[in-house]
């Protein structure tokens, strides 16, 4: 189908928004339920124990309190995680860190259900804890779970590195680290829950993934699939974090023994304290390039810190090192990930996967070199940058859509302009301005692994068309690119589908909201329903206008004789005829990206089907003399395939922005001291530069319409490029984000700027 | 978790200064709340009460008289950042209004609190000792007015008398002196201040400094003077070997006075930093 009626491109009126400014979606914790119980998890306040004892007798006491459950009340598996499953609901014989759950209280009000957490009296006896995750790696190290605290190990072998870079002409070696982040979505974890008049539980809550919470509950409860219903609440963020059970367990295990309405409802601390961080990574980069700036041959050491449970650790743990080469074209690499346990709270997905982690290595890599090399950032990315027809590190061949030297192009003319007049203008005494870029790539969907997505769509006898998809929109705006996909393809206006999204009793798996997957994989899903109605209605209106099928198009809910427009057949009656004749008119769609498994020992594969690529330039003043930056302005270039929505896109570029603007330079979540908002900085609207977003359409052909992903790219080059422009503004870089006033000033008093010299 | 103290509000100053004559040792003044629910949901307020003194007209308004400038207790720091008074005769007081927390903190945020909470990093206090404030102090037997500088004990410990209330500060005005305040924070807005600075400084013809005050925030345990800097600045000329090591002396103050501790290593070099970016407009 080519026929996209103008949909396809259009920024057309996001669906759902006016209700949201009318603040009439239903978010979990606003739910109406009859006389809910209200639920309180009881959080481990150790970081590595035994659980000798708990005694809830106290507790049970309390006026209000309805019932405490302890592990001995899942029926069936006590162990969830979505990749490997090591997390317990609620802790059973230990606990592995502070935010472990280890009992849960149902009561008529909160008053009693906090008032009965405090009076649970649980014995506990201390273990070794550990808290570095190379010290766990260690013999004597304490095991955080019995198999040992190395989960995982990913390799990628290509070449020959350590004999490329004695012929290099520059080598450069670095350590990086990152930190622990909070995802610090709006809207804190919430659920509700309530059995259906068929005895069935029924569960809303704020998620990224309904279909994998189902899943997560039957085995939790050892129930039939179809007694379970998880419904998707309208959902103020996730970045990642929602795609763990946060609450929906809770709900499930209190539901199950209780039979009545209850809720469950993370404070902002209880979300601090108890859902899944950003893994801190530690990165040893070795980069070797020819006197040309041709990059010749690559090594990193990687450690990842995944706390107490692996949540997405694995994902992560493949991503950084798949991606560590950067969207550059390198014949010798050789790069480790390692993905260890430790005692900190459990780190899992957050936008990009680790790969925002590798970038910080990669590109500070790349200015290094070029740096040594006398060349200008830019050109040394552009003679490295990836092109159709070269090969990753996995060793695929890249043939569909590259942008990256698009967006490199794209941004040239801005990052000249930069360099030649912003650069030098006025600026008072304590203030060097610095220019610096970010490249980097993004492969759409999960690692090397099957990620398909499926969803149907419905005509009924009047000619009225349904779309069913799991897709969760937690606000990216996932439903309206759906809605346009399968609108363009039937020839209607978005506004006349109904949309039905993100309830398990109607909808089929489209698999999570995460890896940037959904445009590119629910939306061919959907694209691939859409087309075998659109096909059945074409053929369908052969027989009814007597005109061939290559002669007939679909518009505004007629099939049309494209030589004579008014020779044509509304939808309603091929509707009414086919189900006359027993034609199906509820179609399946499903996709599947093609990959390869990476080979465990080399990383040979072919991680994804298809990548983004995107540059930011970041204008940055640094103040020498207290280490406080701000960022003027990104110009932010991303190939998104082609983008079904441009506002969306944009919105996701602007998001990302301020998202890696704090990445770059405040956020840090210090497991003994973060406890909420108060103690963990993210940029507020004074602290956001002006964005420029350039949209690079390079047409990916297994995409819907051409499109892939941004969700995450657009975060990813903005901390480099920040980092590369306080560095060029203060000559001195920095190892380890965020660059916070501490290790800004000390950069600055390293490189000799921290002088009162150039006041007048 | 919150727990639920008692909620009083008095009509008139006379009534809450009779509540805290019976309750004050278990009570909480309750202002603009910017510190006090923070603590509460903290769990880290235990007062049985807590008296709304919000709308307490005897802790409002600002004007000025032949003792100085007036600022009420009750006052908002939106309310001072809009004054043209305040504006004429304390621009640095302005200054740190301008910069503390978001719009809907500083809309009911006293400077009251400010003080009354005594954090070491009060963005209001630095300009206020640099004005030399005097602070009025009310109870049931009568006002007493204390020097600002000798308000503080320690960190978030003020001499407030647990029967007493702030009523208003009176600051000696600028009167045409040079006054700034400088902040760093961790980011451009709702950021308590890592570190700030007041100055007032009266340049002579000649070039030399005549009197100089400054203060420090967030670099000692209670917002203070810093005397020896002082000193060592008045009468001298503002060149750059002056300051420069006047820089010096701040951070040896600072230091002598607060001791090591794990932030010294970033607050030793930002003070100077602080310092250099005060003085430059006076360096010749
Ligand atoms: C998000 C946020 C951002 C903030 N940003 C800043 C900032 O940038 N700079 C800064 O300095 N502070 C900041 N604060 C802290 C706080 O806003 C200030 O200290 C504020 O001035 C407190 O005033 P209040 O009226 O809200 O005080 P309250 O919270 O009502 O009271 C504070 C304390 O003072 C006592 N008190 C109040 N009034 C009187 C009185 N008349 N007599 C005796 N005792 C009294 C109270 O009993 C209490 O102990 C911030 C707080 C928040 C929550």
């Amino acid at each position: 189908m080519k026929s996209n009626n103008g949909m396809i491109g259009k920024s057309i009126p996001r669906i759902g928004a006016i209700e949201r400014l009318l603040g009439k979606p239903l978010f979990s914790a606003d739910m109406e339920l009859d006389h809910p119980l209200v639920l309180k998890v009881l959080p481990s306040d150790r970081h590595h124990a035994r659980i000798l004892d708990i005694d809830t007798a106290e507790a049970a006491r309390v006026e209000g309190v309805v019932e405490i459950f302890t592990a001995e009340d899942i029926p069936r598996n006590h162990l969830t995680g979505i990749i490997n499953k090591d997390r317990p609901l609620l802790a059973k014989n230990k606990v592995r860190s502070k935010g472990d759950a280890v009992a849960l209280v149902a009561a008529l009000n909160i008053h009693a259900a906090e008032t009965a957490a405090k009076k649970i009296h649980v014995v506990y006896e201390d273990l070794p804890s550990v808290h570095d995750p190379e010290e766990a790696l260690k013999n004597h190290a304490s095991k955080v779970h019995e198999k040992g605290n190395l989960l995982f190990t990913r390799k990628i072998k290509k070449g020959n590195p350590e004999k490329a870079f004695e012929a290099c002409a520059v080598v450069v070696e670095k350590t990086y680290r990152t930190s622990f982040l909070e995802h610090t979505y709006l809207e804190p974890d919430a659920g509700a829950g309530y059995l259906d008049p068929d005895g069935n539980l029924v569960i809303i809550a704020s998620t990224q993934n309904p279909h994998y919470d189902h899943s997560e509950l039957v085995s939790l409860l050892g129930v039939a699939p179809e007694k379970v219903r998880i419904v998707q609440a309208a959902t103020g963020g996730g970045f990642g974090s929602k795609l763990d059970l946060n609450v929906q367990g809770f709900i499930g295990l209190a539901l199950y023994h209780l039979k009545r309405p209850v809720m469950c409802t993370f404070t902002r601390e209880e979300t601090y304290r108890m859902t899944a961080k950003r893994h801190p990574l530690k990165m040893v980069f070795k980069t070797g390039a020819d006197e040309n700036g041709h990059l010749m041959a690559m090594t990193a050491k990687m450690i990842c810190d995944t706390g107490a449970y692996g949540s997405y650790g694995l994902a992560v743990a493949s991503r950084a090192p798949v991606h560590a080469t950067g969207p550059y074209e390198i014949d010798h690499v050789d790069v480790e990930c390692r993905c260890v346990y430790t005692n900190n709270p459990f780190a899992g997905a957050m936008r990009g996967f680790g790969v925002p982690q590798a970038a910080f290595a990669h590109e500070s890599q790349m200015d290094l070199l070029a740096e040594a090399l006398g060349m200008d950032p830019l050109e040394i990315r552009r003679v490295n940058a990836l092109k159709a027809g070269h090969k990753t590190a996995t060793g695929q061949l890249l043939n569909g859509s590259v942008g990256i030297d698009q967006c490199l192009e794209a941004v040239k003319p801005h990052y000249e302009n930069a360099l030649k007049t912003w650069l030098h203008g006025e600026t008072d005494f304590a203030k060097q301005r610095g220019v610096g870029l970010g490249a980097m790539w993004y492969g759409i969907g999960n690692t090397g692994v099957q990620n398909p997505s499926t969803a149907h769509i419905e005509m009924d006898g009047e000619g009225r068309i349904t779309l069913y998809t799991g897709c969760a929109d937690i606000g990216q705006g996932s439903t309206t690119v759906l809605s346009q996909i399968a609108a363009a393809v039937l020839g209607i206006s978005p506004d006349m589908l109904c949309m039905v999204v993100g309830d398990t009793a109607f909808t089929s798996n489209a698999g999570a909201t995460s890896a940037s997957r959904q445009t590119y994989i629910s939306g061919n899903a959907v694209k691939n329903a859409a087309e075998k109605l659109a096909d059945v209605l074409l053929t369908e209106g052969v027989d009814l206008l007597k005109r061939p099928k290559t002669d007939l198009m679909l518009e505004n809910g007629f099939v049309v004789y494209k030589k004579d427009p008014d020779h044509r057949m509304p939808f309603s009656k091929i509707a009414a005829r086919a189900a006359k004749r027993g034609i199906p008119l509820r179609w399946q769609g499903y996709f599947d990206p093609e990959t390869v498994p990476l080979d465990p020992e080399t990383g040979e594969g072919v991680p994804y089907a298809t990548y983004a690529f995107a540059c930011h330039v970041a204008l940055v003043t640094v103040d020498v003399l207290t280490g406080e930056v701000t960022v003027h302005k990104i110009i932010a270039a991303h190939d998104v395939g082609r983008a079904i929505h441009p506002a969306s896109v944009e919105g996701q570029i602007r998001g990302g922005a301020a998202m890696g603007v704090g990445f770059a330079l405040m956020e840090e979540y210090d497991p003994s001291t973060t406890r909420s908002l108060k103690d963990y900085h993210i940029p507020t609207a004074m602290d956001m530069p002006e964005i420029i977003p350039i949209i690079i359409e390079s047409s990916e052909p297994t995409g819907p319409f051409g499109a892939k992903g941004v969700g995450e790219p657009a975060l990813i080059p903005t901390a480099p490029a920040v980092i590369n422009g306080i560095t060029n503004a203060v000559s001195a870089r920095i190892y380890h984000l965020p660059a916070n006033l501490e290790r800004v000033l000390e950069a600055s008093i390293q490189s000799g700027k921290f002088t009162m010299k150039e006041v007048a | 978790m919150l727990t639920h103290p008692a909620y009083a509000r008095p009509e008139t100053l006379y009534e809450a200064l009779l509540f805290l004559k019976t309750h004050g040792i278990d009570t909480r003044p309750l202002a603009g709340g910017t510190d006090v629910m923070v603590d509460l949901r903290a769990g880290k307020l235990k007062s049985e009460y807590l008296l709304d003194i919000s709308r307490l007209k005897e802790l409002q308004g600002i004007g000025l008289s032949k003792d100085g400038l007036s600022i009420g207790a009750g006052v908002t720091i939106s309310e001072i950042y809009n004054s043209p008074l305040v504006a004429k005769n304390a621009p640095s007081l302005i200054k740190s209004c301008a910069f503390f927390g978001s719009p809907q903190i500083r809309n009911v945020a006293t400077i009251g609190g400010n003080v009354g909470n005594a954090s070491p990093s009060a963005d209001t206090v630095p300009p206020l000792l640099v004005h030399e404030a005097r602070a009025v102090l009310a109870s049931e037997n009568g006002e007493r007015t204390v020097a600002l500088a000798n308000l503080f004990e320690g960190p978030y410990r003020s001499g407030i008398r647990p029967d007493e209330l702030l009523i208003r500060f009176i600051l000696e005005p600028a009167d045409g002196r040079f006054t700034d305040f400088q902040k760093i924070g961790r980011r451009k807005a709702l950021a308590i201040s890592r570190m700030s600075m007041a100055l007032l400084a009266d340049p002579k013809e000649d070039g030399t400094l005549g009197t100089v005050r400054l203060a420090l925030g967030s670099g000692t345990p209670t917002p203070m003077r810093m005397e020896a800097v002082e000193a060592f600045l008045k009468g001298k000329r503002a060149d750059r070997q002056t300051v420069e090591a006047g820089s010096r002396l701040m951070a040896e103050e600072m230091v002598r006075i607060t001791g090591r501790r794990p932030s010294t290593e970033y607050k030793e070099k930002a003070v100077q930093g602080l310092f250099l970016r005060i003085l430059a407009p006076l360096v010749e």
